[in-house]
């Protein structure tokens, strides 16, 4: 991504994305879900994410974190606790919630009828910007992501990793103070692997935008995260920097997050192809 | 309508010709069956008590509905394939009303079918028929049959994609459109409907009584008790399918 863009970009915005206008842009409070089935997927998980932060929940598929996350984004209705984002109740202000947040899906939710233009001006409408604006934001935020020369061709023709940028590029298109990125690499090859975390370096260090991540790749939750919390069983075992929590095992010279994962849980996660 | 109604009900629009096969599907095999049949069927109006002397002019309104009824479910389709896709989620994710959405999608879907309800009474007109309620009344039956799809097989269908996810599904009950236009008086009238099981299952189809109101359109004008008892069938069905439809779309969130 270029840096210009992204100044560009916030140039555009009569606020800043990290102006949520809380210290803590997400807090979490004994958050549960229990589905009429009787599975728990989320047994009572409490965090808090300051602004500007990018937080990682990591643990293994089914562990309970896009459960967290849908919650946090109000796709899914949580049966116990409370949570708010950008100061906003999840379950009470659902609407507040939605215009502060951007969120790319694990399971990429694009429109294979439309182009990539289309959809984020599209997206744009939708939370409010002129069409003019739209459109302009569209153009950088496509080009941000290396769609430019793809962006008037309809997504059904796109590959994975390029639906995954616009849907990046879309969770954008508005600004938000927050954005959430479920499983923002998962089924990547190694070179969108890399082109998504350059693009999430420069929203953090250019936009100051607080992030809210799920992630079962040790490597990814290490290099992109100034916290992490460890999530298992629908619970948060573990939470700090990934240094604090390298260090809570300390004896072995090198400490990597999957031994601090292994010591947690005693369960094996994926590494990072 | 809202803004964001306006948006979506635009995007399913300028998405319509992008898919060529739904939308020449859905009026083609109506357009020749309506020919075929009028031509196969035509002696019927030599019977004693036949209500016109051009089959076509009769078989119109039955047309029509063969265009709206099933027509409709490919709205139902859309939704399907937003949810298979996952772009329901993402519209869910925005500042937008699960009422806008569908909408926006029955709008859209909605106007299609006044476009090709059209084709099919031009195709009549051209054939010889005459609308006796002229344009008003050709664009009041085209209300009615797609009011009268969308609160049938709309909402059949639209429940059909809510619970299955599944494109697939919605475009396998298709057939079942058809069935319950072909238990009317569609091609012939009460009185040559040879079987009296038939002629009850007939009086208690509601399909019947609005297919009656579009009759009297297309033959005598504007007959406003028949157009009130199609207009009480289409909200009464309505009432019933529509919160139905509304409470199993808020299933999405889970």
């Amino acid at each position: 991504m270029h840096d210009d863009r992204i100044r560009e970009l916030i140039g555009s915005s009569s606020r800043g994305p990290s102006g949520a206008g809380v210290d803590d842009a997400i807090v979490v409070d004994d958050l549960a879900k229990r589905y009429p089935n009787g599975t728990e997927a989320v047994r009572g998980v409490s965090f808090r994410v300051l602004t500007g932060e990018v937080f990682g929940l990591l643990g293994p598929n089914g562990a309970g974190k896009s459960t967290t996350m849908g919650m946090l984004g109000t796709l899914v209705r949580p049966t116990g606790g409370r949570a708010t984002v950008a100061g906003h109740d999840v379950v009470e202000a659902p609407r507040q919630v939605r215009r502060s947040l951007g969120f790319a899906m694990q399971e990429v939710g694009v429109d294979d009828l439309a182009t990539g233009t289309e959809l984020l001006i599209l997206h744009g409408r939708l939370h409010g910007l002129s069409r003019r604006e739209a459109a302009r934001r569209a153009g950088l935020l496509l080009e941000l992501v290396g769609i430019g020369d793809a962006a008037r061709r309809r997504m059904g023709d796109y590959s994975g990793g390029m639906k995954r940028r616009v849907d990046l590029a879309s969770a954008l298109i508005h600004l938000p103070p927050v954005l959430f990125l479920d499983e923002p690499t998962e089924g990547l090859d190694p070179h969108g692997r890399a082109a998504i975390w350059a693009a999430l370096d420069r929203l953090k260090a250019e936009l100051g935008m607080t992030i809210l991540m799920t992630t079962h790749f040790m490597e990814e939750a290490d290099r992109l995260c100034d916290r992490i919390a460890i999530v298992d069983h629908g619970r948060i075992v573990v939470e700090g920097t990934p240094e604090e929590l390298k260090g809570q095992i300390g004896a072995a010279d090198v400490v990597t997050l999957e031994d601090v994962y292994l010591n947690s849980t005693g369960r094996e996660l994926e590494v990072a192809a | 309508m809202s803004s964001a109604t306006w948006l979506l009900t635009r995007r399913t629009l300028i998405q319509l010709p992008r898919n060529p096969m739904v939308l020449g599907f859905s009026v083609a095999p109506v357009l020749m069956m309506f020919v075929v049949f009028g031509a196969l069927f035509e002696s019927v109006k030599h019977l004693p008590g036949f209500p016109t002397d051009n089959y076509f002019e009769y078989l119109a309104p039955a047309a029509v509905l063969m265009t709206t009824v099933p027509g409709i479910a490919n709205a139902a389709v859309g939704l399907a394939t937003d949810i298979q896709s996952r772009y329901l989620y993402k519209l869910l994710t925005m500042p937008v009303s699960i009422g806008s959405i569908m909408a926006g999608r029955l709008l859209a879907d909605g106007t299609r079918l006044f476009i090709q309800g059209g084709a099919v009474l031009l195709l009549a007109i051209a054939l010889g028929a005459q609308i006796a309620s002229g344009v008003a009344g050709a664009l009041l039956m085209l209300l009615i049959g797609a009011l009268f799809g969308i609160v049938t097989f709309g909402v059949l269908t639209a429940n059909l994609a809510l619970k299955t996810k599944d494109p697939q599904a919605v475009q396998a009950i298709f057939p079942m459109a058809f069935l319950l236009i072909f238990l009317t008086t569609a091609y012939q009238t009460e009185e040559q409907v040879p079987s009296s099981a038939l002629r009850a299952v007939i009086s208690i189809n509601p399909t019947e009584y609005v297919l009656q109101a579009m009759r009297d359109l297309t033959l005598t004008g504007f007959d406003w008790g028949s157009i009130g008892v199609a207009f009480a069938v289409i909200v009464g069905l309505g009432l019933v399918g529509l919160p139905l439809t509304i409470r199993n779309y808020r299933s999405v969130y889970r």
